[in-house]
């Protein structure tokens, strides 16, 4: 039976597939590699950030004890939000792109609890200070938008850029996925009376809501 | 991707094992009689061409016998014209247009030979290609025997794409030969005992593609069919695309016609019902999924597109900036990459082998343009197809050639 077999060749068809499935298991495990470099990437770049974060708070706590050099706190903190919107973007691509492991999605929540918490620390320099930068909280659909979402939000993310390197540190620009189920982020919304199904939203200052893509000159006159 | 994976790694393991054997022509035990049979409709441009080859072939052909299908054009004249020269050259003309398995099926009850070859009026059999494939009937279980089909004249790009297509065929079915698995006996040139032929009730004459039909039901029967690459034919191939179209069309619903014929053997009857017929329904099922996969993303993506442009205006922002022009690979698209290049693998393989290569990596644009563009047209064929033969059978239609 086993030498009729060979004799035929058919044995082919089993081989073949053991050797299909051994170099398809060797590529899924490949993937998976990648997918958890990109992440440890974004993991060690999220431990800065949030050391960095950590630095800034601890110095308005050191300048509470003291009188505040206002200007310099407001410069650390610009040059934080701008490294924190570089890392923005680029977790953002590897979301995108990652297919096999949902470990990005952690670390994306990590990025939204630290850049939720460096908006809060934001609203209160805003206060002591009372400074002329602007707030710009990007909040948007993160876990599933509809391809008009999608496009939206697309636009959203050029007009903001835009925006940046137009006015640089006269704003603050925070990006938030809004749907990620976290307790802070929510509560935050929910005081600023924004809803989930309004996503994406671009609120300055805490008390202008942009919901629809206007002109960018338009959402300037916001700013200036 | 995995299936797409499985075949490269079927056919390569194949290739391997055999491939010292690939061109191997037994010589046959006996001398076979041997009539070929041409079945003809309106084709005066190129019937002098087959008569002129195949009365010239190295192998003994006892007789030629034309079937005039009720020719509108000067193809009974110039057989007449030939059979003044040729004594073994024979015409009959059909009374009623029967179509190419009728025709077939007429020359069939009148041959006289024990070998029938079925060769089409606009194919060129090389000298000695009947004379190469005759000893492969030494083994009794064979019932048919095919050759490896060519293009004729590659004139055009589309000829050109199709002569890559050709060899790999003529490539793979040799392959596949090795596991009893050749699907397809096509009319360019195919022998077949006259008897099994007789006893299996000759072609479907309902079925547009008679040559699948007939080798469904060889294997059906308990025989097998048999590939000789070595024996070449040069076939013309359509000129224009609607001509390629019409005849892939052709080709689709012929196919369609066999799985439903003989789907009930599915999973049963050797390798008719183990290997062929799932190999066939799964690669019409997969390329209609790849077909709808990418209808559904390239739609979006344009529906995306029209959405982020129409709002870009609005906003007054650039439309592509630096960054896009980076992306991010998903790992989906590496695998993409990878089995790609082992198509590019695989093809340029076959064309090597088969002799197709010609003007070696220069000519490395066709081919990619044929794996890319000319395969993936395959199952927009199919859909037309389908669409078509639900049509007809709702009409109550009936086919006809789909040739002319």
């Amino acid at each position: 039976m086993t030498i009729e077999l060979f004799k035929n060749q058919k044995h082919v068809f089993w081989t073949a597939l053991l050797l299909t499935i051994f170099i398809f298991s060797a590529g899924i495990l490949l993937g998976f590699l990648i997918e958890n470099w990109r992440t440890s990437k974004i993991a060690s770049l999220y431990q800065q950030s949030e050391l960095d974060l950590l630095d800034i708070r601890i110095q308005n706590d050191i300048y509470s004890l003291s009188e505040i050099d206002c200007t310099k706190v407001i410069e650390e903190n610009i040059n934080f939000a701008d490294r924190v919107f570089e890392d923005a973007k680029l977790l953002e691509k590897y979301s995108e792109s990652s297919r096999l492991s949902n470990s990005i999605i952690l670390q994306h929540k990590k990025y939204d609890l630290l850049r939720t918490s460096f908006w809060i620390n934001s609203i209160k320099l805003k206060e002591r200070c009372k400074t002329d930068y602007h707030n710009v909280v990007y909040i948007y659909d993160y876990q599933n938008p509809s391809l008009e979402t999608e496009a939206k939000q697309d636009v959203f993310s050029k007009l903001l850029q835009e925006l940046k390197d137009k006015k640089g540190n006269k704003i603050m620009l925070i990006p938030i996925a809004g749907d990620n189920n976290l307790v802070s982020v929510d509560t935050l919304m929910n005081t600023y009376g924004i809803e989930e199904e309004e996503l994406p939203i671009i609120l300055i200052d805490e008390k202008i809501k942009i919901t629809n893509v206007e002109n960018i000159e338009e959402i300037e006159k916001y700013l200036d | 991707m995995f299936i797409a994976l499985y075949m490269f790694f079927f056919f390569i393991m194949i290739y391997i094992r055999n491939k010292k054997t690939l061109f191997n022509c037994p010589k046959p035990n006996k001398n076979y009689t041997l009539s070929v049979i041409t079945p003809a409709y309106n084709e005066e441009d190129s019937i002098e061409g087959t008569i002129k080859n195949v009365l010239s072939s190295s192998y003994k052909i006892e007789e030629m016998i034309i079937v005039n299908d009720c020719s509108k054009d000067k193809t009974k004249e110039i057989v007449e014209k030939f059979m003044q020269k040729y004594s073994n050259l024979k015409l009959i003309n059909n009374n009623k247009n029967l179509g190419k398995a009728g025709s077939l099926n007429k020359g069939i009850n009148i041959a006289s030979g024990e070998l029938v070859a079925v060769i089409d009026s606009d194919s060129y059999p090389e000298k000695d290609a009947i004379t190469k494939m005759i000893g492969f009937f030494n083994e009794k279980k064979v019932g048919a025997v095919t050759s490896a089909i060519l293009v004729k004249e590659k004139d055009t790009f589309i000829r050109k794409l199709q002569s890559f297509e050709y060899a790999i065929i003529a490539w793979t079915r040799k392959l596949l030969s090795y596991v009893e698995g050749v699907y397809a006996t096509p009319g360019p040139l195919s022998i077949y005992r006259r008897q099994l032929l007789l006893k299996i009730g000759g072609f479907d004459t309902k079925n547009l593609t008679e040559d699948i039909e007939i080798t469904w039901r060889i294997v059906y029967n308990g025989y097998k069919a048999e590939s000789c690459p070595a024996a070449r034919v040069y076939s013309i191939a359509p000129k224009k695309i609607s001509e390629w179209f019409k005849q892939r069309m052709r080709w689709n619903i012929g196919g369609l016609q066999c799985i439903n014929k003989y789907k009930k053997f599915f999973l049963e009857k050797g390798m008719l019902g183990f290997f062929i017929l799932p190999f066939f329904t799964l690669s019409l099922c997969l390329g209609l999924a790849g077909l709808g996969v990418f209808t559904y993303l390239g739609v979006t993506r344009i529906f995306k597109n029209f959405i982020f442009t129409q709002q870009t205006f609005v906003a007054g922002t650039q439309l592509i900036t630096s960054e896009d022009i980076f992306v991010t690979p998903t790992v989906l698209n590496f695998f993409g990459i990878v089995l790609l290049l082992l198509g590019l693998f695989f093809t340029l393989t076959g064309l090597g082998i088969i002799g197709e290569r010609k003007g070696g990596f220069r000519n490395i644009f066709n081919v990619l343009f044929y794996m890319i563009v000319y395969l993936a047209l395959y199952p927009f064929i199919m859909f037309v197809s389908i669409l078509k033969l639900s049509k007809y059978k709702i009409q109550g239609k009936k086919m006809g050639w789909m040739t002319k």
